[in-house]
């Protein structure tokens, strides 16, 4: 599944909700799910789509991640989701096609349009209730019974394969483009965002020792970390801004681990990266640095925070060079914090 | 000793379908239940030892003693609830632990020390779940019993009301409605009197003493030496879990065995009019206010 | 003459139970004619729209008496998405309405549910376990197939933990039943421990019970577990009366009282893990059709077992709908809906009884 930063917050919510019933777990279920944050987002949240749309031309069959063949007769109704699929079809100059949203596409464009899903929760009714011409799921959109249903009414399911890395943002790109038939926007949206993704990675500084970076999870203030591992999504965003990522480099495979002050002490890292919202949930930087573990470690005492929008930190798409820009500044840049 | 269907069994499902058959009308003095050589052993306490006893068709037998001297414990044993340590008990000629739930319900009734309820079943309800060991009864046949057991217990008055809304000595009454009728030879009652008003202790006895004479057995736990001499043909007195005693009333209610058997003084007179046994507690000795 | 058969004479007065029998009649006979306005409501009503209309003309075209076919997707939404949802509803809502009722009987306390010896913790230990070390030996019937097996598992260990010398007392039950369910917790706690996020994500959902991933298959599964336990447990309503008086009153009165428990046990353990693996935790459910139905009817189980598997599914069809449709297009968890409206309700039913009655007994 793709690690939607927000849907991530409500489920980490969860986690607590159900350890602290977990003891209670044969009775009711009082773990009510928090619903995924809504992106509250910095005020550039735009997509900037290709100059031109292109024309489709349909029908076209290609070839799913899931391994079905499916042939896309027309692409009027759209519905992307997940908002970094969104994020794709609006890029390409599609964006009027789409009629609905995943609660993570907060994007300008697409804000006004309504929710359908909230990442891991599909209803095959209400996609169908669309009429959509073509649906875009993400490979770990689910549940995979809503999507049976959906494929049982005839609509066409494109599934793409989440994104892990930044080698992921072309390929995603082009299985979109190539599904709504026009393959050589792909080409170029591919392109002109690989460019822009080199630039900023040549940008970042090469020379000293390549600074260790600790991708935290952070609720409140509560001392107990959620630290980002291989596949927590982050990695190749931190090695593309000229760093290393702390939690994989120790050998951390699952996406978040809990772990204690004393080893985030021990783990030293330099910088941390982190999500606006749980930022702001202790309290900011100030607080952040003040929370006993992070406290005694090198970025606690540099105050080098790296804090990300939590919409957009893992959205391998168009606009990732933005996010790696930030990222490289805040790094870099003496930490305006 | 002939079992009812007079093979054995096969375990399980079959059983289901087989209606259990009710028992032949006793005939007078016919025993009904017995109990030979009973021990009984609750965790390390010896609660009963070498008692042999024996429950007549046609006679009321009243089980008395202080506290604790093993009565309710025989009254278990003889409604199979209870399997004995060591000797043997027969209900109906056979012994307990070979006859099915369904078989022994048409042949002993029990009247629990208390009555409790889980659901509110109203009284009828209640006093109609005494019939259902008759699964092969016609319902006036059902009907007349439930009727005529709520009358002879004067119930009848708060039929429609919860069980739950009565008092303690109502319940107790409808308790023993049920027990009334479900219409067994064999009736096992459990202190009926302790939550009574001298008029309905009265009653409960003039009932016994009925079954008795309709040929029934009736056995019954009684602390009121009084109501025990009475009305019962017969009385056996525990003490520490032996037979003390086992006899007609004028026997057994000595001075010498009864305030020995209670650790306290007793007199025993007869009635000035009746001339009817009286048992009194030796008061003289008391200290005085 | 004796009392006895002065009284025999006397006239019967069968009127409050003669009452309690028209009433019965009378609420089964609205029970049931509630279900057949729901199903058409409940099949026309959604995200998707489809008038009743459409729904009992498509009824009728499969069903070849006439009618018509509606266009591929609003067939589609009819027949895969909505009519395995509205069956799912009912089955788990009657098996969950009359396994609470077989609880509360067998255990002779109307604040009994299955949960109490381990069904529902068991199948979310089952449940989560599958979800959390990715196990997928059986497709996506791993989550239900391990939740099924776990459940029972968990009721026979319970029972039997809780039996010795061919005797099992309820109090030592119901202990055993809480000792089970914390150590299933921590159980759940460790599992989650080591999931992902996408894996916590799945179990978060699992545990608040829905009907959304209703299918075709997944009714069939449930089908002959309901139906087993649906047609098993009315035979022993005769015998659940008689335990109310208590346990050896009861054997006084010829039932088998071990067999019955063993029996009655079993068949709540099959109707609650049938439903909880493909639905997921649904509180409040068993908790209180039973005690509604009792409080319009009576205790007697002739009544109370079918009319709460009838209530329940009316119940559960109600619930689901709402939740499916009061957020429209999203998806309220069933769960979440049943405990929400559920334990208000059952605190009131609780002071309503104690007022009544001063008390439960």
């Amino acid at each position: 599944m793709r690690r939607l930063p927000t849907g991530l917050a409500g489920a980490l919510l969860s986690v607590l909700a159900l350890t602290l019933t977990a003891t209670a777990c044969g009775g009711p279920p009082h773990a009510a799910s928090a619903p995924p944050a809504d992106g509250a987002s910095a005020p550039p949240d735009r997509v900037e789509p290709l100059a031109g749309p292109p024309r489709p031309e349909l029908p076209v069959t290609v070839r799913s991640a899931d391994g079905r063949e499916l042939t896309v007769r027309r692409a009027e109704r759209v519905v992307p989701l997940s908002g970094s699929l969104s994020e794709i079809v609006f890029t390409l100059g599609l964006g009027d096609r789409v009629v609905a949203r995943d609660v993570t596409a907060t994007f300008e464009q697409a804000a006004e349009l309504p929710v359908v899903t909230r990442g891991h929760d599909v209803s095959a009714e209400s996609v169908l209730s669309l009429r959509p011409d073509l649906v875009i799921a993400e490979s770990g959109t689910g549940p995979a019974e809503a999507m049976d249903q959906i494929r049982a009414a005839g609509t066409p399911v494109l599934v793409v394969e989440a994104a892990t890395g930044l080698d992921d943002v072309g390929p995603r790109i082009e299985a979109v483009a190539g599904a709504l038939g026009v393959p050589s926007a792909g080409r170029e949206l591919t392109r002109r965002t690989e460019e822009r993704i080199a630039a900023v990675t040549e940008s970042a500084p090469r020379e000293g020792t390549k600074p260790r970076v600790a991708f935290l999870y952070l609720r409140g203030s509560a001392s107990v970390y959620l630290i980002g591992g291989r596949d927590s999504g982050a990695t190749s965003l931190i090695e593309a801004a000229g760093a290393v990522d702390a939690g994989a480099e120790s050998g951390l495979e699952k996406d978040f681990t809990a772990i204690t002050s004393e080893a985030l002490v021990k783990a030293a890292p330099d910088a941390l990266l982190v999500m606006a919202k749980g930022l702001e949930s202790v309290g900011g930087v100030d607080g952040l640095v003040k929370i006993p573990g992070v406290a005694q470690t090198p970025a606690g005492m540099d105050r080098r925070i790296v804090s990300v929008e939590d919409g957009v930190l893992l959205n391998y798409g168009p606009r990732t060079d933005q996010v790696l820009t930030s990222v490289v500044e805040q790094l870099y840049g003496g930490g305006e914090a | 000793m002939k079992r009812p269907f007079g093979v054995k069994r096969p375990p399980g499902v079959i059983r289901l379908r087989n209606r259990p058959v009710p028992p032949a009308a006793p005939v007078p003095g016919e025993v009904l239940a017995e109990v030979e050589g009973l021990s009984v052993r609750l965790g390390a306490r010896e609660v009963l030892a070498e008692v042999g006893v024996r429950v007549r068709a046609g006679e009321v037998l009243a089980l008395v003693g202080p506290n604790g001297a093993g009565k309710s414990t025989l009254l278990s044993v003889l409604a199979a609830d209870l399997p004995p340590t060591a000797g043997c008990v027969r209900i109906h000629g056979c012994p307990a632990r070979d006859w099915s739930a369904p078989e022994l319900a048409l042949r002993r009734a029990v009247l629990p020390q208390s009555a409790s309820l889980s659901f509110p079943f109203t009284v009828e309800e209640v006093v109609r779940m005494g019939r259902a060991p008759w699964t092969a009864a016609r319902p006036e046949d059902d009907d007349a019993a439930v009727a005529g057991a709520m009358a002879a217990t004067e119930v009848t008055g708060f039929a429609a009301r919860p069980f739950s809304a009565l008092s303690g000595g109502e319940r107790a009454r409808v308790a023993l409605a049920r027990v009334l009728a479900q219409r067994t030879p064999l009736v096992l009652l459990d202190e009926p009197t302790a939550a009574l008003d001298l008029r309905h202790q009265e009653l409960v006895l003039r009932l016994c003493r009925e079954r008795a004479l309709a040929g029934d057995a009736v056995v019954v736990v009684l602390h009121d030496l009084g109501l025990a001499a009475a009305y019962a043909h017969r009385v056996a007195v525990l003490r520490a879990g032996r037979i003390a005693a086992d006899g007609l009333p004028r026997e057994v209610f000595t001075e010498g065995l009864l305030s020995e058997v209670y650790d306290q003084p007793v007199e025993v007179f007869p009635h000035p009019r009746t001339g009817a046994v009286l048992v009194h507690p030796d008061r003289t000795g008391r200290p005085s206010a | 003459m004796s009392v006895l058969e002065k009284t025999v004479r006397e006239p019967v007065t069968p009127a409050p139970v003669r009452g309690r029998r028209t009433t019965a009649w009378l609420l089964t006979a609205g029970l049931v004619a509630g279900l057949v306005v729901l199903v058409p409501v409940a099949a026309g009503t959604g995200a998707y729209p489809v008038p009743v209309g459409d729904v009992l003309a498509s009824v009728q075209h499969r069903s070849g008496l006439g009618g018509g076919e509606l266009d591929r997707v609003a067939e589609s939404v009819l027949w895969n998405v909505r009519f395995p949802r509205i069956v799912l509803a009912l089955l788990v809502g009657a098996s969950l309405g009359c396994a609470g009722a077989l609880m509360q009987g067998v255990f002779g306390n109307p604040l009994a549910e299955p949960g109490v010896i381990g069904v529902s913790s068991g199948a979310a230990v089952g449940a989560v376990a599958a979800i959390a070390l990715g196990l997928n030996f059986a497709g996506n019937w791993t989550v239900s197939l391990l939740a099924f097996v776990a459940g029972l598992f968990t009721v026979l260990l319970v029972y039997g933990m809780s039996r010795s010398g061919g005797r099992t007392e309820v109090v030592t039950l119901i202990l055993t039943g809480i000792a089970v369910n914390a150590f299933a917790g921590a159980l759940i706690g460790l599992f989650l421990f080591f999931a992902d996020t996408a894996a916590i994500n799945q179990i978060t959902f699992w545990q608040l019970g829905s009907l959304s991933q209703a299918t075709w298959p997944k009714v069939l599964a449930v089908l002959p577990c309901a139906a087993l336990g649906l047609t098993v447990a009315p035979l022993y309503a005769r015998r659940l009366d008689l335990l109310a008086l208590g346990e050896r009153p009861a054997r006084h009165l010829g039932v088998d009282v071990e067999r019955l428990r063993i029996v009655l046990v079993l068949v709540i353990a099959l109707l609650t893990a049938a439903a909880v693996s493909v639905s997921g935790i649904i509180g409040f459910v068993g908790l209180v059709v039973p005690h509604l139905l009792r409080m319009a009817a009576g205790p007697g189980h002739r009544l109370l077992l079918p009319g709460s598997a009838l209530l329940g599914a009316l119940v559960l069809l109600a619930a689901d709908l709402t939740a499916r449709t009061v957020a429209e297009p999203a998806e309220l968890p069933l769960g979440v809906l049943t405990a929400l409206l559920g334990s208000p309700f059952f605190f009131w039913l609780l002071r309503r009884t104690r007022r009544r009655q001063g008390g439960w007994a």
